[in-house]
């Protein structure tokens, strides 16, 4: 197979591939980083882990996997033709878009109540950090998924979607690695 | 990509999901953490590849997919590696 075949083969805007390599790579040498520090205070940082809301953050999950599946269902109906419906299934991606803000914003306004801040211990430094940098690209990701929902063509629809399922898998690896593992 | 693949990837999302934190919700002994640790990665790393290959549609880009795969469990097996340090030494 020649170069020109293998990345003929990539689904979706290259420059979009691109982009969810870096940020997997961004918030890969987070989680590492996170992890070393975490080996010289095991228990410190699971005593500071405890201060958080699993269920809460496990309600996420489920939040942004579904609106993930809203965002590919809207390619898939749009690709039918099926214009009203697609836009209709990424309005509502957006919406638990804003869901999972909501409840994070709960969640940081439950830390805020305990007296923690980003440098109360270096867990926090860090969860701050990449919860809070992935929240910015969650406000972007709405943001995307209202626009090509204004812009409905196919390939904007493809390239929105792509950023959000993007989001969707830096939470997948983060929640477990932040809030999950003691 | 069916629909009906679409569906069974959302609905194993799910499952994966409520496993994971099930799983981390109770107290576990110190001597088994490794085992929740192995088994939190494993499930991470079934739900990354779901959405990769379901969502980001790489189902249909078979030389892809793999590289992603491949990459993301050496990240994982990293990840876990990092997580079990303080457990052995």
């Amino acid at each position: 197979m020649s170069d020109a075949n293998v990345l003929d083969e990539l689904p979706g805007d290259l420059m979009m591939w691109v982009l969810i390599v870096s940020e997997l790579l961004v918030f890969g040498a987070g989680l590492a980083a996170f992890l070393a520090v975490r080996a010289a205070d095991p228990s410190g940082f699971a005593a500071a882990q405890d201060t958080l809301l699993r269920t809460g953050a496990g309600i996420n999950t489920i939040v942004l996997v579904t609106s993930g599946f809203l965002a590919a269902l809207a390619l898939r109906l749009r690709d039918a033709d099926q214009r009203l419906k697609a836009r209709m299934a990424l309005l509502t991606a957006a919406s638990l878009g804003v869901v999972f803000l909501v409840i994070k914003g709960g969640e940081f306004a439950h830390k805020t109540t305990l007296g923690i801040t980003w440098d109360t211990h270096p867990f926090y430094t860090f969860y701050y950090l990449l919860t809070g940098f992935h929240a910015a690209h969650v406000v972007a990701g709405v943001m995307i998924l209202v626009l090509v929902t204004w812009r409905d063509a196919s390939r904007n629809i493809e390239v929105g979607a792509a950023f959000w399922h993007m989001v969707d898998l830096v939470w997948i690896l983060l929640f477990p690695v932040i809030y999950l593992l003691r | 990509m069916t629909g009906r693949r679409l569906f069974c990837a959302w609905f194993s999302l799910i499952g994966l999901s409520i496993a994971s934190t099930l799983l981390a919700l109770p107290v576990i002994e110190p001597g088994l953490q490794w085992g929740l640790g192995i088994a939190v990665f494993v499930l991470a790393w079934l739900k990354a590849r779901i959405i990769l290959a379901q969502y980001l549609g790489l189902a249909a880009a078979p030389f892809w997919r793999r590289g992603f795969e491949i990459s993301l469990a050496c990240f994982c097996t990293l990840l876990l590696a990092l997580y079990l340090v303080p457990l052995i030494f």
